[in-house]
């Protein structure tokens, strides 16, 4: 009866079973074997139990069992790709718990933006994390395409991994587009008005386009609820689709691209042997990849949180009033450059379906087999060049580019924007001392004698005024300018502030004014 | 002999495997072009009368605003009607340049975008800016009250000489727009 007790016996009858599930868990690597890889000890059997998790798993089975060491070089790839990914799985986590707090309705979608900015705990760190999340993918996404472009990726076998990189550029852009009209606030309402107008100039099917996409001939409750669908069903789902291509063909048909100087460059065999020794995915790359997901995570968060990034947030949208200097998402900016070269057929439409063929047709257009910079001056060049405008032609998309404002609408929009914030908007609520300021009248120091500790903010503004006006009469357009700044009293706890410019415009010598005035409430915080 | 030329009269014309197949390939083909029809119909937008993208009752001749007066805004339908010396025009509410609303400016007396600040003259005109063409046009018509029938009507988007009768309604047809001229 003892003898049948042996605890020897039971503990490794315990530790099988152990290593049983153990071994169902993790696909097919067992307690000893785990320890091993933690540890980064070479594996415990044979064969190896850490490829075939690969081949049993449905997470790891798409990905490979190893890379060759030459392409994980971090100056290589800067590990672009795996950040773009990483963005969007940022934006699908992110966005599907936001989608419990929203309503794609114009009456209600405004309202539970600002429900989950101010009443849902972390709602507006969820915001801001989708928010930047979306400008990363984009960033990322076209950075990653620098990087595959300027190493001569995309050549030979790579040709159709390029083709549907560039789909999904397009669809990271139409993705980062489509939330953009959400938050329905003008910020949104307005931008995707101007986005969707490009869309309108095209020939043929532009305006057919335009209505299909909007819902009406101009935005409403239809088109923000289309917007919404393409937003959260129809273009995720298409990326996850062809980022299941893209990923499918780098991680089983070719791999990840060796530097091109060990690939075609006067170096030793032995230096190429080592370039294509193998790093194991489990545990080398594995860790890794956690790593880089962590220190991303923490980066996020540290920008939305001390970083000050937040998401932003205007007025509630109204289709009957058009803020002042509208603009289309900053990554249309050069669309919104061209635009003003020229006529929108050509420049909206023609000229980027030609961009989109050239770099669609680019692995067939550069025959050159070489993949060193040195041996390709002329992709080089382009590419430098087509970087250099593309900058160019977003500089030209800025507002303030080659549009002629008058220069007192100009400077009192800089001051004190119809929507966003300004520098007015953020001067101090107890600074707020109420008077009427006149430039070059009121002394631009000592200004609020009353309180304890002056009013450095408000005087730095005021003499930011006073330096944009005397800006404006040494240019000449309008002269004789007599502007001021009035701060009122108006209810208890809110100011009412005025910014007034009387002026002689120089085209008909008539005397004209302009002036705009907004209210400040002690408790405002959101914005 | 005979039995041969019939052969060959078989082999080039199409067999059945070949038939079938083309067939299918056919219907494949049709499917997916009915497809794309089909969601092209359900996917366009649907108006109502009266509702932007119909036809707007603006009112008899006599509530019309005095010529050379200022543009009535009418918000609801994104459309200014406008009173010039030649007659009565609706202008689209959105500027030809990017989408934006324009505005009136009473003092300047001339609509300004405050996006790019593209100006236009009241009957539309191109003065300035970024903006390709002059302002869009509807097509507007006079209609006799008790009739219902089109007394005059401006197809091409020219301004509507205003008709004798005051009580006839001036309609702006939505669904009609007409481009602006562009500018040289």
């Amino acid at each position: 009866m003892l003898k049948t007790l042996n605890f020897q016996d039971m503990r490794k009858k315990i530790l099988g079973m152990v290593d049983h599930r153990v071994r169902i868990i993790t696909a097919g690597m067992g307690l000893d074997e785990l320890r091993a890889a933690m540890r980064g000890d070479p594996p415990t059997e044979k064969p190896n139990p850490r490829f075939k998790v690969h081949t049993t798993s449905f997470i790891f089975h798409i990905r490979p069992r190893y890379y060759e060491a030459g392409s994980t070089i971090l100056t290589h790839t800067f590990r672009l790709g795996f950040f773009t990914a990483f963005f969007f799985f940022v934006e699908l986590f992110t966005g599907l718990i936001l989608m419990v707090y929203y309503t794609p309705s114009p009456e209600k979608a405004y309202e539970s933006i600002l429900l989950l900015m101010n009443n849902v705990p972390f709602g507006k760190l969820l915001r801001d994390l989708h928010r930047i999340g979306a400008e990363g993918m984009v960033i990322f996404t076209f950075l990653h395409m620098m990087r595959t472009y300027f190493t001569g990726s995309y050549k030979k076998e790579r040709s159709f991994t390029w083709l549907t990189g560039l789909v999904l550029l397009g669809l990271t852009m139409l993705l980062s587009f489509s939330g953009y009209l959400l938050p329905w606030d003008q910020l949104a309402y307005w931008a995707v008005t101007v986005g969707t107008s490009m869309v309108e100039a095209a020939p043929v099917f532009g305006e057919q386009a335009n209505l299909i996409l909007r819902g009406a001939p101009d935005i409403g409750a239809n088109g923000l609820l289309r917007f919404y669908l393409l937003h959260v069903v129809a273009t995720p789902l298409a990326a996850i689709w062809v980022i299941s291509i893209h990923y499918y063909k780098v991680s089983r048909e070719h791999g990840i691209s060796l530097p091109a100087s060990i690939e075609e460059g006067d170096v030793s065999a032995e230096k190429k042997r080592v370039a294509k020794q193998r790093i194991d995915f489990i545990p080398d790359l594995l860790s890794h990849e956690v790593f880089l997901t962590c220190l991303g995570l923490f980066l996020l968060v540290l920008a939305v949180t001390l970083g000050g990034y937040s998401a932003p947030l205007e007025s509630v949208a109204n289709p009957q009033v058009t803020p002042m200097d509208t603009e289309a998402p900053w990554y249309f900016w050069w669309l919104q450059g061209m635009l003003k070269l020229g006529d929108k057929t050509i420049m909206g439409i023609i000229i980027p379906t030609i961009l989109v063929a050239v770099l669609v047709a680019l692995p067939y257009i550069d025959r050159n087999p070489y993949r060193r910079l040195v041996k390709r001056p002329v992709a080089v060049a382009v590419g430098i060049l087509a970087m250099l405008t593309l900058v160019m032609l977003s500089y030209m998309g800025l507002p303030q580019w080659g549009i002629e404002a008058n220069p007192a609408t100009r400077i009192v929009q800089d001051m004190m924007p119809e929507e966003g914030q300004g520098p007015v908007r953020e001067i101090p609520y107890d600074q707020l001392q109420a008077g009427a300021y006149e430039v070059g009248v009121t002394p631009g120091t000592r200004m609020c004698p009353n309180l304890d500790f002056g009013c450095p903010e408000l005087e730095g503004v005021f003499a930011e005024y006073s330096r944009r006006v005397a800006e404006a009469e040494q240019i000449g357009v309008i002269t004789d300018i007599q502007a001021l700044m009035v701060i009122e009293d108006w209810q208890q706890d809110l100011k009412k502030i005025t910014l007034r410019m009387v002026y002689t415009d120089s085209e008909d010598g008539e005397r004209k004014t302009y002036e705009r005035h907004i209210f400040r409430h002690r408790e405002r915080v959101m914005e | 002999m005979t039995a041969e030329t019939s052969l060959d009269q078989k082999k080039l014309a199409v067999n059945r495997r070949e038939f079938l197949n083309i067939a299918w390939l056919a219907s494949l083909g049709f499917f997916t072009i009915s497809l794309t029809g089909v969601s092209y119909l359900f996917a366009l937008p649907r108006f109502r009368e009266g509702e932007f993208g119909g036809v707007i009752n603006v009112g008899k001749v006599s509530e019309l605003p005095e010529t050379g007066s200022s543009p009535v805004n009418y918000p609801e339908v994104k459309l200014w009607v406008s009173n010039t010396e030649g007659g009565v025009m609706a202008l689209y509410k959105v500027c030809t340049h990017l989408g934006c609303l324009y505005n009136w400016r009473e003092q300047e007396g001339k609509f300004v975008c405050p996006c790019h600040g593209s100006q236009f003259q009241a009957d539309g005109e191109y003065i300035k800016g970024p903006a390709p063409r002059s302002l869009d046009r509807f097509v507007v018509q006079a209609v006799d009250p008790s009739t219902q029938q089109v007394i005059a009507e401006s197809t091409d988007g020219s301004p509507l000489p205003v008709p004798d009768n005051p009580d006839a309604e001036i309609r702006v047809d939505t669904g009609k727009r007409i481009q602006g001229i562009p500018h040289g």
